[in-house]
């Protein structure tokens, strides 16, 4: 079977009816997982980050509830779209992720000599953001194609070539976080397409080889593959430090902050945010500055959105009516767990600190817009499941 | 899809092992570690700082500046943070111009905050900020700076370090002058190196106190001071100008000078305005007072004539002349204009002793003049019913009571302007707004005062105690004095307050000048000390202030 059949759209099953029904045949819970999100996050933005530009103490509040809106806006598009036409675009939305992510390095701009967005009239577009769903869109796609001269092996090393691609292009901009949720999105979807546990193994090995190289071999002979910076914030996590110099000052500050807001959160008095000792505490550091003020209460709250969009989005991944759905839902399942998992990681001190946003959570059109259309493809393959069976409508429940 | 579902499941596996890591490791964060936590949050204080509000000018009656404040900076030491102190002593102390070794102790001392240099220059500070020196930082400030130099420098006062008024105008105006302080909150990382920086309540200047003082008369009245002072080493002396039609003060100067800006070692006593806080026997000034009385009660006329002996016996005292002298007959003017003891006393006698003590009321001795100068001395006058058999022998000549210059201005002010008493204006406007002038009282009819003028223009034409003093084109008028101080309680027979009281045109006086002069050495006699440095003051205020000549 070459390709699937072009599955009956929406429109061709119920005319009428559908377009009436369509709100309605969502999941409620995916739904209310990423508004209640969003939510949360324009929230925490009102309350900490009002100092932060002097004049304008709604700026990210504002912008955040914008961005918001459209995303929201863009998840009911998507929801309404077979989510089965991206498998036969797989090859020009993965043209577009490479172009895209070379037009970066080529004419974009970022801070501290990374180039990650591009500059666009009222916006500021993050290339590498959306090219985490054109990934999972695209490699999902290829991961179905199962050419007759084709080796098991051949199609791991294919997939694993096309998933590492955009993942080293991203790397040189360079944004370590945003390489690493390529390569999480690339070995879930080799993970759930069924790829050999031999395979992994074989992966395993070769990972630590790199491993070895990068951290051991290419610097002894003066060819380091990361940065200074980068190499740093990968390991001094596990020393919080308090010069502010050292990039462990940043998981001291935001360990400090999450202690420091108990059970309840300190309000008003939630100083490390509100008095700049807190970094990026609109961004990479929303998390802590939400523990801070809100306390275990507010983190717990976040968490448990995340652990209900997360589980609902592995829960549609196996509802899904064809491989293609499963692979883009377990795709995107990976993106947002690996980011959650690696960002929240970050703010209680578990993991380095790497660029990785919080998905809906940290402010940021190209990752709210970007997040929104991942839960609308999700909503997608949910409502795409319901129409092919009907009958599974309960068991989805 | 039976593959699928169960790597899907494994997947679910993972999610469910890293949200539980997750969520376990935010709650001990958040419980068991929390009091730890919450306590270096606490530690990374937020220091606030004040920010001084630019304290106001006080500007001369043109608009000049006798002193104004201008932002400095304040270098200071966090001592524990100073990495390496000797070589950080070294430079500071190179940039800033002080001793290494004062720099040193200030870097090395047991404590959180030590003050370097206060009240730097910008320049100066800014260098010190471009070393980059760990443990040292710059805070705002301000400081007082006197264009004059040490002019008026005892009439303005100064301020102290913290900026507030310690004596003089810069005292009794303080709450004008003072600004209000802001507040700036530094936010401080856990080094101790600043983050943020955040107005918390901004400062307000203080606002601007214009004098009636004319800077360049006064610059002069200090110069003819330093003369006298280098002439004859007095003890202390004051000039004073006003204009008499109004009560504005023009000058007022006392010597020996003090610098404001820089008050060093300056003795305590030597930072008193002398016009308002010293107080002397005004001696032969005062026999004035007693002529006006009586002329005014129509005891006597100019003309009237007295026959004077050497000397008189007033109870138990006898009173004589400064110089030996025989009978004479003088008329008032006569007595007046040379000064004679026995003559004066005559006339007092003859005004008798309750009307001599409502005079001397009258024209303002024995209380403060309401110039508006803080800690204004009085004086010490004798009411009628305090007085002895033999007061009325000493009290119309200026002895055995004590005045301040500032009340015999206002005093020959009333003589020179037609007969109002006033209050000395020293304050022009205070933020702009004009300050009222007194209405005065009168005292005298103009008739009187204009007699007096005419009687006074006698001292310095020929045969007066001041015959020595003209101005070409100008008519003076004024009073010699020479008056033995009391020290112990006796008078002394070697040190003397020389004095010169005047106004002029003589006729229509527009400027009214007096200097004092405080046990000069050498010379004692007013007409000759003091009257000739009126003089001068005179010959460059006259023309200065546009009064045409020869009138």
């Amino acid at each position: 079977m070459p390709t699937i059949a072009r599955p009956q759209t929406f429109d061709e099953r119920s005319a009428g009816i559908g377009a009436r029904a369509g709100l309605l045949k969502l999941d409620p819970l995916t739904a209310l997982a990423a508004v209640g999100l969003i939510a949360c996050s324009i929230v925490a933005l009102g309350f900490t980050t009002r100092n932060e530009i002097a004049g304008d103490p709604f700026y990210y509040t504002i912008r955040q509830s914008i961005y918001a809106v459209v995303g929201i806006a863009l998840m009911f598009a998507l929801a309404r779209i077979d989510y089965s036409r991206f498998r036969e675009l797989r090859v020009g939305l993965y043209s577009l992720l490479i172009a895209l992510n070379l037009a970066v390095l080529a004419i974009g701009f970022g801070a501290g000599g990374a180039r990650r967005w591009i500059e666009l009239p009222f916006f500021q577009f993050q290339p590498s953001e959306l090219g985490k769903l054109l990934l999972v869109l695209a490699l999902a796609g290829f991961a179905i194609d199962r050419a007759r001269r084709q080796t098991e092996w051949q199609r791991t090393a294919r997939l694993l070539l096309l998933g590492f691609m955009p993942a080293l292009i991203v790397f040189v901009q360079p944004s370590l976080g945003t390489a690493l949720v390529y390569c999480a999105v690339t070995f879930a979807i080799l993970f759930v397409s069924g790829t050999p546990w031999q395979h992994f193994a074989a992966m395993g090995g070769l990972a630590a080889a790199a491993i070895a190289i990068v951290l051991v071999a290419a610097p002894a002979v003066g060819q380091p593959v990361l940065q200074g910076y980068q190499l740093e914030r990968l390991t001094s996590f596990l020393n919080p430090s308090d010069d502010p110099a050292d990039s462990s000052y940043q998981t001291k500050q935001s360990l400090t902050a999450i202690g420091s807001g108990g059970k309840l959160g300190r309000g008003d008095d939630a100083t490390q945010a509100q008095q700049g000792f807190l970094p990026e505490n609109h961004n990479d550091f929303i998390f802590a500055a939400t523990a801070e003020r809100w306390g275990f209460a507010g983190a717990a709250l976040v968490l448990s959105l995340y652990a209900l969009l997360i589980w609902r989005a592995l829960r549609i991944t196996t509802l899904s009516k064809n491989l293609y759905g499963s692979l883009v839902g377990a795709g995107i399942a990976a993106m947002l767990l690996f980011q959650v998992f690696v960002n929240v990681g970050m703010n209680v001190g578990l993991m380095p600190v790497t660029g990785v946003p919080l998905p809906l959570m940290s402010y940021g059109g190209t990752s709210v817009l970007v997040t929104f259309m991942a839960v609308g493809l999700l909503q997608s393959i949910y409502v795409q499941s319901q129409l092919s069976s009907p009958g599974r409508l309960r068991t989805a429940q | 899809m039976r593959l699928t579902e169960k790597r899907v499941g494994l997947l679910f596996a993972a999610f469910a092992l890293a949200f539980c890591l997750v969520m376990v490791r935010t709650a001990w964060l958040q419980t068991v570690r929390g009091g730890e936590y919450s306590a270096d949050a606490r530690s990374q204080q937020v220091a606030t700082v004040e920010v001084p509000g630019i304290r106001g000018a006080i500007l001369d009656r043109r608009g000049n500046a006798l002193a104004v404040s201008e932002e400095a900076a304040t270098v200071f030491a966090t001592p524990y943070q100073v990495v390496n102190p000797p070589r950080t002593a070294k430079e500071l102390a190179t940039v800033l111009d002080e001793p290494e070794g004062e720099v040193l102790k200030a870097l090395t001392a047991q404590s959180g905050f030590e003050y370097v240099a206060r009240k730097t220059d910008l320049v100066t500070a800014d260098r010190v900020e471009r070393l980059g020196l760990d443990g040292i930082g710059i805070l705002p400030d301000s400081r007082r700076v006197y264009p004059q130099g040490h002019d008026a420098g005892r009439l303005i006062g100064a301020v102290s370090e913290e900026g507030h008024g310690l004596f003089g105008i810069e005292q009794s105006e303080d709450p004008v002058l003072a600004g209000t302080d802001g507040e700036v909150a530094i936010t401080k990382d856990a080094l101790g190196q600043e983050i943020g920086r955040d107005v918390v309540t901004g400062a307000v200047a203080g606002r601007d106190v214009q004098l009636t003082i004319d800077g360049r008369i006064q610059s002069y009245a200090e110069k003819v001071l330093d003369e006298i002072g280098e002439a004859y080493t007095p003890e202390g002396a004051t000039a004073i100008v006003m204009d008499p039609r109004d009560g504005d003060v023009l000058a007022m100067s006392s010597w020996p000078p003090v610098d404001p800006a820089d008050l060093g070692e300056a003795d305590p006593d030597q930072l008193t305005n002398m016009a308002t806080g010293f107080t002397y026997e005004p001696g032969s000034t005062f026999k004035a007072f007693t002529v006006a009385g009586a002329l005014e009660d129509g005891v006597v006329k100019p003309g009237t004539t007295f026959d004077v002996p050497p000397e008189i016996q007033v109870a138990d005292r006898t009173i004589g002349e400064s110089h030996p002298v025989g009978y004479r007959t003088l008329s008032v003017a006569d007595i007046l204009a040379q000064s004679s003891n026995v003559g004066t006393v005559m006339i007092g006698q003859q005004l008798g002793e309750r009307p001599f003590g409502d005079w001397v009321s009258r024209f303002g001795f024995g209380r403060p003049t309401g110039i508006d100068y803080p800690a204004e001395e009085m004086g010490i006058v004798p009411t009628p019913q305090e007085y002895s058999g033999s007061s009325i022998g000493n009290l119309p000549i200026g002895q055995g009571l004590s005045v301040t210059p500032m009340q015999m201005m206002a005093g020959y002010a009333a003589i020179a302007n037609g007969g109002l008493l006033r209050a000395p204006r020293l304050i022009e406007s205070i933020d702009g707004e004009p300050v009222d002038r007194s209405e005065g009282t009168r005292v005298i009819g103009s008739e009187t005062s204009a007699e007096l003028r005419e009687m006074l223009e006698g001292v310095l034409g020929d045969g007066g105690t001041a015959s020595e003093v003209s101005v070409p084109g100008y008519v003076l008028a004024g009073k010699t004095g020479t008056a033995q101080k009391v020290v112990d309680g006796t008078y002394s027979e070697t040190q003397y307050i020389a004095s010169f009281v005047g106004f002029a045109p003589a006729d229509d006086p527009r400027l009214l000048a007096a200097v004092i002069v405080d046990d000069p050495k050498g010379d004692h006699y007013g007409g000759s000390v003091a009257a000739p440095a009126f003089g001068e003051i005179a010959a460059f205020a006259l023309p200065y202030l546009g009064i045409a000549p020869g009138a």
